[in-house]
Parts: structure tokens; sequence; C-alpha cells
């Protein structure tokens, strides 16, 4: 049975699921962390009432230099990241939509999340906001090109740039075996896009004020953290598709993203964050030589058994 | 006279040479008590003496007390007190009250400018050639001409005249790229309200000031009306992290000026509290320096340990902060031994804790990447700006008031320093944690041999009149209290140095240079007060594009690319 | 007719918004000139033994992204003008907490110069929490009082 496209782009797998996913990754993601920090941490229905309680805020509209920009920034960051979401297997289920390239097609538009972010805050008139983004663009570009690289490591040994077509060739083959650094570097690489401890060098968690997201209260903040939550879902599922052997049913699905989520929680809480010249500097070098040497391994050895 | 730990750091020769050095106005020198020297001389040879002091290193500057006489003996005093050891040295600068000028010493004693502001802007006093004339604690709009502790001001009087038209509300200021955000800092684990200033050229500090004052309460004021009691409840509020500190301070500084003693439990019991509040402090700070390098779960560890020194706190107390154990005389609680018990069981796991952050925090990589080799102080530089505490210690100056200047029980269970040479963030984290297990040995040995007696000893209603000093060695460093009696039952003056005070000057000098990312865990590593200090610092010496932030501001704007 | 059956719908929303309101209260803290006793205890809150966030408290930085001010301290005059700025720019629905004796009366700093005197003669305040300081579970308890108090009351059909 064809599912007609508006459903999925709608409810599922698409749009109020993914949204559903990503506030269920959320809560698994805090308490996780506050359970390695010998806490209690939020209740299950807790990133559901944040997400709720800020779209019913009063919104404060600061002075801004483009009025329309503060106001479509937080949507096309949602936007973005639920159209990525699309050509991404979420629960094992073909996506909705797929065509050559979509690799690299999902891959930008998790960056549009922070990257209208980063636009918001310039468009801020707040001093700190402008810093705070200019910042977070430098890392998520210095860990975009690892990331986007270490995705390819895949595409390189299927020959193709279609996660389908991919998913197909691999057909449950651990990729994490045959290129251990490029996993290494993936992992890292979204973490950093994410901005997640220890490297929210740029935020540093939403106790700092300044940072993009300065200015921002209510609706528009609440429509940036759900582009960012439903951005990590993604990428979780980007990973565990390409990297642990697909995921061919829902079962699978969740064990390896919640496993690799859990691992960045303890990751979270394991490091002291970075400073963000540690964060940029040694990433941006040592990041791409790692994932271009794993390039370069992959490419030989297919050129030898060929 | 053999240095005997026992007794401190032997003051006869050091006041002897101090006569020696300033021995143009030595004739007149007294020493109202054995280890006090007091020196008058006349205003504006001020400067003169401290640069002879300076030139022989005797001593650091460890407080400069204004002193009103009142209306009637129309003379205000000007009192600069340094320190050698358990060594004191008073040189009284005899002043006008209205229109009083004295030559600033900051040249030689840096830490002078706070001092020197303070005394300015409570007693008006005019100090000629002071790097900075700005106000130190008193708000922006407070009333030009109101000189608060001065007798005969009253400044509420002086408020209530002025608010006639309603106070100017704050402007955001922007001028050209200054800009000034006007918000207290909300971070989770520094909760005290200060403005810091830097100075930013690309990404390195060229400038750095604070503004405090945002704490000051008037408290010393409030003393001069307030009996001798009345004020120990007061003065255990004038910080909550060390709030026995204050207290202990200034009840061995009135027991001084009564001519009275504590009895030796008491005064154990005193030590015990002090100690046990030394390693809920250290453990306090752990977590918050844990904090500002991002290092979460070391904050939410250490804190979940420090609630062990917490119960014990109210176990023994009734109350977690504020445990108000002194009574003018001596201590209101005894220590059983049941509670004994539960100490040594407690300093047990805290002390098991601690061996872990101590590995922690000088093997692991990414933290020492964050502290090894910053903020570098040296001895020679700790020394010239008057730093004090940990602070001082982890760069090799040996200046603990429980060594060289015992009090209470510290004469029969002596403190070992605990010293490192390495100066930089590392050396501080490290320094404060062998504190922790230096005050639970100190603790340990008081509980083995606890002195029997009374827990308090009578003191008079009204003190004779008469002058001391008091000097504790707080966490973060030495607390210098002056006390004068005038044969009422309140006291004349109270004037509160705080530890914080003297270290914001080799902080802020040290973040001038540094890179902008390393600012916030340079200013925790002080283990800054901002409640004690009530003061504020101006070392800035701004130019263009400086860049005003807030706090937290400060510590997100740290966290930015260096390469701008 | 037609109101009889908006009623319902409006009920059900207005039920949905304060569940979200009371169970996501994001709080930030300023020190208006406290001695610093009630905002360690207000930071222990957050500690493993206390853990404000079993309740949904999270500590913000910046103002904007608030609906809690726990405030502590008797008011300083600089402090003064920094207080009502960042109260205003919280956006609505807000509650201010005030924590401590001196934060609801002056405390030991009553009659002090350089002491306005309780938060409420700066800005409206909707809880007090005594104590000096109070004990993290009273913060804690004083909180969720709060948020209680925000629950319409019990429907009588």
């Amino acid at each position: 049975m064809t599912i007609p496209p508006i459903i999925h782009l709608l409810f599922f797998p698409g749009g109020l699921f993914m949204l559903a996913l990503a506030l269920a990754y959320e809560y698994v993601d805090r308490k996780v962390v506050a359970r390695f920090q010998n806490r209690i941490g939020p209740r299950w229905f807790q990133p559901a009432a944040d997400v709720l309680k800020l779209l019913i805020k009063e919104e404060v509209t600061p002075n801004v230099t483009h009025p329309v920009l503060f106001v479509a920034l937080p949507v096309l960051a949602l936007a973005g990241s639920l159209t990525a979401a699309l050509s991404v297997p979420i629960l094992g289920l073909n996506p909705a939509l797929s065509f050559p390239g979509d690799l690299i097609v999902t891959v930008y538009l998790l960056s549009l999340v922070t990257m209208s972010m980063g636009l918001a805050g310039w468009n801020t008139n707040n001093r700190f906001s402008l810093i705070g983004a200019t910042r977070s663009l430098t890392q998520v570009f210095c860990y975009e090109a690892p990331f986007m690289l270490a995705l390819l490591g895949p595409a390189v040994v299927t020959g193709s740039w279609r996660i389908t077509e991919i998913l197909q060739t691999l057909d449950g083959q651990w990729i994490v075996f045959s290129q251990p650094i490029g996993f290494l570097v993936a992992v890292v690489g979204l973490m950093g896009k994410l901005e997640m401890p220890p490297f929210d060098a740029p935020k540093a968690k939403t106790e700092i004020v300044a940072g993009a997201m300065t200015e921002y209260s209510g609706r528009g903040l609440g429509l940036f953290h759900l582009g960012k939550i439903v951005e990590e879902v993604v990428g979780l599922s980007l990973l565990a598709a390409l990297y642990l052997g697909g995921v061919s049913n829902p079962l699978a699905f969740f064990g390896k993203t919640l496993a690799l989520l859990v691992v960045m929680a303890a990751c979270h809480c394991l490091f002291t964050r970075l400073r963000i010249d540690q964060t940029v500097g040694v990433w941006w070098r040592y990041g791409t030589v790692l994932v271009l040497l794993q390039w370069i391994a992959v490419i030989l050895w297919r050129v030898m058994t060929a | 006279m053999t240095t005997s730990v026992q007794t401190g750091t032997p003051t006869d020769p050091a006041l002897g040479r101090a006569e020696t050095i300033l021995a143009r106005w030595a004739p007149v020198a007294s020493r109202p008590e054995p280890n006090r020297l007091d020196v008058p001389v006349p205003a504006e040879d001020v400067a003169q003496a401290a640069q002879a002091l300076g030139r022989e290193r005797w001593g650091y500057l460890a407080a400069i007390t204004g002193l009103d006489h009142g209306p009637e003996a129309d003379r205000l005093e000007a009192l600069y007190h340094f320190c050698s050891g358990a060594a004191v040295l008073t040189l009284r600068a005899l002043l006008p009250r209205h229109g009083g000028t004295v030559p600033s010493v900051a040249e030689t004693f840096p830490l002078a400018m706070f001092f020197e502001r303070e005394l300015s802007e409570m007693f008006g006093v005019t100090v000629a050639g002071t790097p900075d004339p700005s106000r130190l604690f008193l708000p922006d709009d407070w009333p030009t001409g109101v000189y608060p502790l001065l007798k005969d001001v009253n400044p509420q009087a002086a408020l209530a005249a002025q608010s006639e038209t309603a106070p100017p509300r704050l402007q955001g200021k922007s001028d050209g790229d200054r800009f000034i955000v006007p918000i207290g800092p909300q971070h989770p684990a520094l909760k005290e309200p200060g403005h810091f200033a830097f100075e930013v050229d690309g990404e390195v500090v060229k400038g750095a000031s604070v503004r405090l004052g945002y704490v000051h309460r008037g408290i010393e004021k409030a003393c001069e009306g307030q009996t001798w009691v009345q004020n120990l409840y007061l003065l255990e509020r004038v910080c909550g992290i060390c709030s026995h500190t204050h207290a202990t301070c200034y009840a061995l500084g009135v027991e001084r000026l009564a001519g009275v003693e504590a009895p030796p439990r008491a005064q154990a019991i005193r030590v015990i509290l002090g100690c046990l509040e030394r390693i809920h402090s250290h453990l306090l700070w752990l977590g918050v320096a844990a904090h500002e390098a991002g290092f979460e779960t070391l904050f939410m560890y250490s804190w979940r340990d420090r609630e062990t020194i917490m119960d014990l706190l109210e176990q023994l107390s009734g109350n977690r902060v504020n445990y108000s154990c002194n009574v003018l005389g001596g201590v209101k609680f005894d220590i059983s031994a049941e509670q004994a018990q539960a100490i040594r069981r407690a300093l047990d796991f805290v002390e098991e804790r601690t061996r872990h952050y101590l590995e922690v925090v000088s093997t692991d990589t990414l933290f020492l990447g964050r502290t090894q080799g910053i903020g570098v102080l040296s001895r020679q530089e700790a020394e010239y700006l008057g730093t004090v505490g940990p602070t001082a210690r982890a760069s090799g100056v040996p200046i603990d008031i429980r060594v060289t200047h015992p009090y209470a029980a510290y004469r029969a269970f002596p403190a070992e320093m605990v010293l490192d040479t390495a100066g930089d963030l590392t050396a501080r984290f490290v320094v404060r944690m062998k504190e922790v297990f230096e005050s639970g040995r100190v603790i340990r040995s008081i509980l083995d041999n606890l002195p029997a007696g009374d827990l308090t000893v009578k003191m008079p209603r009204r003190i004779k009149p008469a002058e001391t000093i008091s000097r504790y060695e707080a966490p973060r460093g030495e607390v210098f209290y002056f006390l004068r009696s005038n044969g009422s039952d309140t006291p004349e003056r109270v004037h509160i140095r705080t530890p914080s005070l003297c270290n914001w000057t080799s902080v802020l000098t040290k973040a001038v240079g540094a890179q902008l990312a390393d600012v916030p865990l340079l200013l925790a590593g002080m283990d800054p007060c901002f409640s004690c200090n009530d003061r504020t610092v101006v070392i800035t010496r701004p130019r263009r594009d400086p860049q005003v932030l807030s706090w937290e501001a400060l510590r997100s704007a740290a966290r930015q690319d260096r390469r701008r | 007719m037609t109101t009889q059956l908006e009623h319902p719908w409006q009920a059900a929303l207005d039920k949905v918004k304060t569940w979200a309101r009371v169970n996501s209260p994001w709080a930030i803290h300023f020190n208006t000139g406290s001695c610093n006793g009630c905002d360690i205890e207000i930071v222990a809150t957050l500690t493993p033994r206390y853990d404000l966030e079993r309740f949904g408290v999270k500590l913000q930085g910046s103002p904007r992204h608030a609906d809690l001010l726990i405030c502590t301290g008797p008011v300083t005059r600089q402090a003064r003008d920094r207080l009502i700025r960042v109260y205003e720019q919280m956006p609505d629905p807000k509650f201010v907490v005030a924590v401590g004796s001196c934060a609801i009366s002056g405390g030991a700093f009553r009659g002090c110069y350089n002491v306005v005197g309780h938060i409420d003669k700066v800005i409206p305040v909707h809880a007090y929490i005594p104590g000096c300081p109070p004990r993290p579970e009273a913060i804690i308890d004083g909180v969720v009082k709060l948020l209680g108090s925000l629950q319409p009351p019990a429907a009588k059909n």
C-alpha cells in the first residue's frame, strides 16, 4: 500500500512523527546525562512541555535589522531539518524522497539549522548574539567538511550517492569495522555540528546568555529548538544506517540510534568543554586529514580488489 | 628567640627592623600590643614612609583604614597597616575632617589603589596621584559630597533628600564600540553581581576592570550603630560561604579588646568549624571552577560530596549556612562524642573523594589543557601585587595566617602551609585540594585531644577604649579586621578588609595580555567572593574598541574564536 | 448556541497551556546584593541531592528565555536598576520568587544605607521563601507551591 506523499510529509514518517521522535530522543539524552551525573533527571514529558511552553509564550521582538528574517529563520530551520528527514530511512522504512545525490542534499539540509541560527544571531542587533553567531558558524563549517567526507566513505565503497542504493548495496554490512576512522570522524563531526558538549564552545549550553539565541524568546526559540533536535535524530539515523549496518527494521533502528546517543551523552559527561580554538583549530586540520587518509585507504582497496 | 611554629613568627626583630627603616618618625612610635607598632607620620610623608618600607621589602600593605574621631575632636586619621608575619605596623596620618589630602602609595604597593579609593569615597579624603580616583563601592547614583563613614553623616537622610527627584533609570549606553550589558551574572554557579570590562584587541586582552559595589550594603556604618553582640550576627552575614570566618575574626578581636580570652575548648571548636568551612568552601569552589571549564560532571559530583560536610555542619550547629557558633567570649554549642565520630566518618568519605578529585585536576588531559600554564603568577609578582590565600600559596608565597600568626586553637594544634611553585591554574587547584587534606588532619588532631572545660567566658558589655587588629585565614585568604572601641557598648569603628580585594589586582593584571578565552577560568581560579568584597576595582586603561561585558557574557565571549 | 460549543475547546486549550507552563518553568537567578548564602543554596538545588531538573526547572542565561526570576538579596542601590531591567526583559507570563530574609524584608541589612530594602519594593513578587538561608528543600518547596498555585482551581462539576 502506497501512502500518499502528503501523509508522509505531515504525519509519518515525516512531520509530526519526526517531532515526536525528536522529543523522545531529547528525553533519552537528558535522562542519560542526568544519570551519569548522579541525578534523577527530567520526566518523560519534559521536552514536550518545554516546547509547548515556548510556543505559547509571549514573543518579544527586539530591535532587529530585518523583521521578516526574525520570524522566518526559525521556520526555515525546522523546515530544513524536517525535509532532511524525508530522505533518511527512519524506523527502517524506505525514505519518502529518494533521488541520486540525496546524501549530499541531506547533509546540507542538516546544516541549514545551524546556519539559520547564525543568521538569526547576526540579525538581532545584539553584540553578543553576533559574536555567538559568528563562532557558531565557524564551528559548523569546521565540522561540516570532515563530517561530509566521512559520510561519503560508504558512498565511495558502494559507488553511489543515493542513500537507498547505498543501503541496498551494503545490505547489512557493518562499515564501521572497515572504516573505523571514518566512523569516529563522523561521530565527532555530528557532535560538533549539533554543538553538543564537549564541543559546545559557541553556546556553552543554554545557561550562557550570549550566543545567537540571546534575543529569541517564545515561538522563535521553540522552533529553533525543534529544528535542533530533529537534526539530531536525522544525524543519528544517517550514521546508524550508513555505518552500523543499516536500519532494516524498527528494532534495529531504535537499538542502533539509541546506542549511539548514549555514547554521545557519555562523551558529554566525561570531558571538560574544549576552548573554541581547540575545537576549531585542531579538528579542521586533523579531522580532515584523518578522513582523507581513510578515503585513500578505501579507494586503494577498491582499486586493488576491482 | 628561635622561630617556633607554636607562637608564630617572632615579632620583635621584625618590628625592630621597621623602627630602623622608619627612623625619622620612630621617636613617636608606640607599641599598643606586643605584635603591633604604631608610627604617626605627617600626612605628606606617607608615600615616603611607604617607599622606605617597600625598598627594604618589609611586609605587605594589608589595609588602609579611615578613622573619623568625630566632629568634636575634629580629626581624621588614615591608618596604613603593613604586615610581616605576625608583626603589624601601622602608619597613622592625621588629617583634617574635610578636605584632607594624602599622597598615594600605589606606586610602591599596587594594592593601595583600591584601598585609597575606599578611603576617599567613604571619608572624603583626597588621595593625590592615585591611578584611579573613581568610585569603588558606592553606586553610580550616589550623591557627591556625602561620605558615609563620617560620624556626623547620615546617609539615609542624604539619600532621602536626594530622591525627591527620581533616581536616573539605567540607560543602555552605546558609544561607538562601547556596549554595556547591564545584567548581573545569571550563571548557575557564580551567584554574585559584578560588572567586568575587558578591553580587547582581537583576541588579546589589553585592559581589564571590574565594577563592584553591587553587594555593598553599608555594613561598616551599620556596625557603629549596633552593640558588639548585635554586630556578631550582622557580620556573620557579610558572606554566606565564609560566615564563620567573619564571625570568629570579629569575636577574637573583640575579646582581645576586652582583655579576655575564650576558653581552650571554645577555641578548639572554633577551629574545627573553621576547618570544616574551609573544606566545604574548597569543594564548592572546585564545582564552580569545573563549571567554568565546562566540566559539568565534576561540578555535580563535587557538590554532591560537599553535602556530607553540609550535613555535618547542620548536625553540629543547626544550620547548613550561617552556623553561628560564636558568642563573644566563646562558642554556643559543644561537640559530643557521637558528633565527633560523625565528623571522623564524614572526613573519611570526603578525603577519599578529594583524592579522586586531586587526581582528576592533576592528570585529566583535557582539563590540564584548560589550566596548565595558564595565568602563571610568579612569586615576585604575587608578592608585589599583594596576593593572599591559596592563589598566593600556589605561586610559592608563604603567607598563611594560621601558620605565621596563629589564632584561636592553632597555637595548640598547628596547621601546615600547602605550597606549590607552578603558579598557574593547575597549581591553584592542587593547593586547594591539598588544603582539604590538611584541614582534615587538623580536625582529627583536635578531636583526638579536645581540651576539656567551659565553652564561654564572661565578657563585659562595655569595652574599654582600645584598638586592635584581628587577622584570620579565610578559605580565600587573609581577612583583616580593624576594631576600635570607645568605652561604650557599641564599636567606634569596624573596618573589614577581605581577601578577594587583594586578589583582584593579580588576576586582572594577568588577564591583560592573556587570551580572552582563558579569562573566565582565571577569574574563577582566584575564588572571587564579591559579597566579601564590596569593593570596586578598575585597572583598565580604556582606549579604542573597549568591550564591556557582564560576567556571563564574558564567559560566553571567552568561548569565541580567539582568531578574529 | 455557538458559545456553548466553544467552551469545551477553550477549556481544554487552557488546560494544556497551563500544563505546559507549570511543567516547564525555566528560571534565571539574580543576586541583588545578598551575602551569597541563599545563592549557594539555590545552586545546590541543581546538584544531585536535590535536582531541580526533576521539576522541569532549567537555569537559563538570558532573561528572554526564562519564566521564573529567582531573586536574592536586599537590593543594593547599584543593583536596583539592573533588577528592573532584567525583569522587563523577561517575556510574559513571568513570576518572581524572592528567596531569603533579605529579599523579603531586608533581613540583617534592613536600614543599611546602601540597601533599598526588600525586592517587592522594586518588582512584583509572587512567592516568598523565608530563611537565612532557606534550605534547598525549602526553595524547591516554594517553587513547587508557586507552580501549584498556577493550576486552575479544581472544576466543581
